[in-house]
């Protein structure tokens, strides 16, 4: 289980025409979580939430401060789910998972397989992407992002391109594959339901990249949405975003 | 990852001088600097080749007038005073057939079927074929460059304008019959506006390759016009005639596309994009494609 | 039971659809030569333009004189070998407008221009430099075909997904992984189309050029057969020249699906 460590972390970003402002996406944000959890980031949209998993995996760099991802202190591998499949086009499901393993052509196969039984796609094998659903290509995102055995699995709103349905039993199927292995998680959600139902620890961030609220969920897996205490912590939450608003709306004048 | 980032810029292009120098219009300036430099540099190296500054020489007396070598100079409007007419009767021609032509191939499907190769033929057939058959058939004039034109063109306009009337997507009409929208407006509000930039791109079409048709009929077939003088020129082995044609039917052909076609086409286009100053690629790319479909022969 | 009656009236409408679209071409066929027939022994005379079964007889005498092989060869072996110098040229030209504002800006005026140059000042250009020889056409071909090229280069790397090349970084790809499996692949049917487009007009080029000045091929062929007055050679040399370029060009688009079937998939989607 690794450790994500963040200190301090500013990014601003450069402005694209001449005479326009920068933008400062995520505002000195410290926090840090370990071990077997599960750790959802909300927060309203352009709130710098996929910048900060950006800076996390190494895509991007940090304009201040400091992030450290470790394994038993070395060098954590990482997983990443995107909010878009982002599989190769030209390439079939199977080389797609080939494509980022690191294991031998054989056994680099058998894991793949193993992955994509897990998420109901044993007969996808040598299908194009364009072939499938996007409910289907996103679960061979999230076996992909499984499948490099990650330290660390990074997942940016994984689930908010698909349809209620579909995101539900990929939502229950990512809790299942969750409970058999226990990676580290950061996901990335702006549906505080999805928040409740998924996570141990909710991060709220508000506009302009602050931390705003930071919250444990203390309810027994699997939960449901039905259960007076799940409606209560969402409530919670939401009545936070409330404030937060507010907030924003005096602050602006 | 190479492609995403950008190199830093090095102190050179935070000057002033360098900032103008790396701009998008330093850039094009230096082109055309460059391109004046390597001709001059390839007249020095081949014997044959004429620079820059005797072209322009060259196509300034053949429009102020003079004489050399016994040809009388000076006749540079009579020539286009030829050319030009015989041109635009093959191009508004071309493009009022071809365009009929293109909607019966776009709408009815059987004429489709019994036109598509055909029409591939008369694609593929070199316009110098044309312009050989006319002058056999119509002897030295008007006729030959003028039907050259007309043969030509014709099959560019309609393949365009058919694949105008096919790219009106079928949802657009289901949505239409859904709301029952009158035929009229239809077509008013959606045909028209959907075949329009077809339209203009087969004109573009037409006009190079009229252009390049009526040059070559008049090389082979006419006692004027501005093909003819180039001939007169290279069969005089006078190179620096021949290139300056050249340069000349060049610059007509760019003066016809950026100060008439491009304007009128950009205003077709208006609610495709919003206008950018940008060297616009895509705009160029277009036109590139069309025109590598043109027989040039 | 209804779906396989409504599938067997899909395949019987199908199958109608296909029939009508077959009789079709063969009447257009029909019509074309039986036209072609009509003009030239009514309309004009057979002089002035030869009927099908004459243009026929000619095709058959330049067939069975047997060196018409050489002048195909040495035409297309020109093609190939101006195509060559224009992917040489045009790949790194496109690479650096799709790579760069600057060296966009910088050849941008020159590559769309050169490609709306009229074919016969291309052929005029090679014959003032080269002269009558091999060269000649060679120039032409490449002068005509590297705008293609390098627009095409240029269009296919400015559409690389910046997307898929994050997911490799994050995934920690190398960058030679990347190159392989994400900017070639993005680029390669940009070229293709490229390379198609520009085989188009890259054969009439090469031909009208020989038609200027060459002393052999199919375009000097095309010339002697015209001082000649020999209309029906003229056509049969055209003709033959055409369909030889229509199956090469049906091959390379045969090719081209093949290679990019993903394509069809992804718009099918
Ligand atoms: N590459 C970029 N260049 C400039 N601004 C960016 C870039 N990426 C993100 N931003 C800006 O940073 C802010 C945060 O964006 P993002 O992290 O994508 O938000 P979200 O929380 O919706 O994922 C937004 O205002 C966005 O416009
Ligand atoms: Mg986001």
């Amino acid at each position: 289980m690794a450790t994500l460590k963040i200190e301090n972390l500013t990014k601003t970003f450069h402005a694209h025409s001449k005479g326009g402002l920068p933008t400062r996406a995520i505002q000195d944000i410290s926090f840090e979580m370990s071990g077997q959890v599960f750790v959802s980031l909300v927060g309203p949209s352009g709130c710098g939430k996929s910048t900060l998993l950006n800076i996390v995996s190494g895509v991007d760099t940090p304009s201040t401060g400091t992030v450290t991802v470790t394994q038993d202190g070395k060098k954590a591998r990482l997983g990443y789910v995107f909010q878009d499949p982002r599989l190769l086009p030209w390439r079939t499901v199977m080389q797609n998972m080939l494509y980022v393993s690191d294991l031998h052509e054989e056994e680099g196969r058998a894991n793949a397989t193993k992955y994509l039984e897990m998420v109901g796609l044993e007969h996808a094998h040598e299908m194009y992407p364009g072939q499938l659903s996007g409910g289907m290509q996103q679960r061979v995102g999230i076996a992909r992002a499984f499948s490099v055995s990650p330290d660390l699995l990074l997942m940016d709103e994984p689930f908010s391109h698909l349809d209620a349905i579909t995101a539900r039993s990929l939502r229950e199927e990512l809790q299942v594959m969750w409970n058999a292995t226990k990676k580290t998680v950061l996901f990335v959600t702006h549906d505080v339901l999805e928040a409740v139902q998924l996570s141990n620890r909710i991060i709220t961030l508000a506009h302009g990249g602050t931390v705003f609220d930071d919250t444990t969920v203390e309810l027994p897996f699997p939960r449901k949405a039905s259960d007076p205490d799940f409606a209560a912590h969402q409530a919670e939450i939401l009545g936070r975003f409330e404030v937060m608003e507010a907030e924003r709306a005096a602050a602006a004048g | 990852m190479s492609v995403a980032t950008r190199l830093n810029r090095p102190p050179f292009k935070r000057s002033p001088v360098g900032r103008a120098l790396t701009s998008q219009w330093g850039a094009r300036l230096t082109s055309y600097v460059v391109f004046i430099i390597g001709w001059q540099l390839l007249a020095m190296l081949v014997e044959r080749v004429p620079g820059p500054w005797e072209t322009l020489d060259f196509i300034w007396r053949e429009v102020s007038g003079g004489d050399l070598g016994g040809v009388r100079r000076g006749q540079f409007l009579e020539h286009f005073g030829a050319t030009v007419p015989r041109f635009a009767i093959g191009l508004t021609t071309s493009f009022v057939v071809g365009t009929v032509v293109g909607i019966a191939i776009g709408s009815v499907s059987f004429v489709r079927a019994l036109l598509s190769d055909v029409l591939l033929v008369f694609l593929a057939l070199p316009a110098i074929i044309w312009a050989f058959l006319t002058v056999m058939w119509y002897g030295l004039g008007w006729e030959a460059p003028v039907y050259t034109v007309i043969l030509s063109a014709t099959p560019f306009v309609a393949v365009n304008v058919a694949q105008g009337v096919r790219a009106v997507s079928p949802e657009l009409h289901r949505m239409s019959d859904a709301f029952g929208v009158p035929r009229n407006r239809r077509l008013r509000s959606l045909m028209l506006p959907a075949v329009t930039g077809y339209l203009f791109t087969g004109l573009r079409f037409a006009v190079i390759i009229g252009w390049n048709a009526v040059l070559l009929a008049e090389w082979f077939g006419a006692t004027d016009g501005v093909g003819w003088r180039a001939r007169l020129w290279y069969d005089a082995a006078r190179y620096r005639g021949f290139i300056g044609w050249a340069i000349i039917f060049i610059v007509f052909i760019f003066l016809l596309d950026g100060l008439v076609l491009s304007p009128i086409q950009k205003r077709a286009f208006r609610w495709r994009k919003s206008a950018s100053d940008e060297v616009d690629l895509e705009h160029g790319l277009a036109d590139m494609e069309a025109i590598a479909k043109t027989p040039f022969l | 039971m209804a779906e396989a009656a409504t599938l067997e009236g899909t395949s019987r409408r199908l199958a109608g659809a296909r029939l009508r679209r077959a009789s079709g071409v063969v009447l257009g066929w029909g019509a074309f030569v039986g036209l072609w027939a009509f003009t030239s022994s009514v309309i004009l005379t057979e002089f002035t333009l030869p009927g099908p079964l004459k243009v026929w007889d000619a095709i058959w005498v330049i067939v069975t004189a047997g060196s018409w092989a050489d002048d195909f060869l040495i035409s297309i072996s020109k093609t190939f070998m101006g195509f060559a110098i224009a992917v040489l040229i045009g790949t790194p030209i496109g690479y650096l407008m799709g790579r760069a504002g600057y060296w966009k800006a910088f050849f941008h005026d020159g590559v769309v221009g050169a490609g709306s140059v009229p074919g016969i000042v291309y052929a005029m250009m090679a014959l003032v430099i080269f002269g009558i020889g091999y060269l000649g056409p060679v120039l032409a071909v490449g002068l005509i075909s590297m705008p293609f090229i390098a627009l095409n280069v240029a269009e296919g790397l400015e559409g690389v997904d910046t997307d898929l090349l994050k997911m490799s970084k994050a995934f920690g790809r190398s960058e030679r992984q990347s190159l392989r499996h994400i900017l070639i692949p993005s680029i390669l049917p940009f070229a293709f189309a490229g390379v198609r487009l520009s085989f188009a007009i890259a054969w009439k080029v090469e031909a009208l050029t020989e038609v200027f000045g060459s002393s052999n091929g199919v375009g000097f062929q095309i010339r002697f057969a015209f001082q000649g007055f020999s209309i029906p050679r003229v056509l049969a040399w055209t003709l033959m020249f055409i369909a030889l370029l229509l199956l090469i060009e049906r091959a390379l688009a045969v090719l081209e699906r093949w290679l990019f079937r993903w394509r069809t998939w992804e718009q099918e989607e």
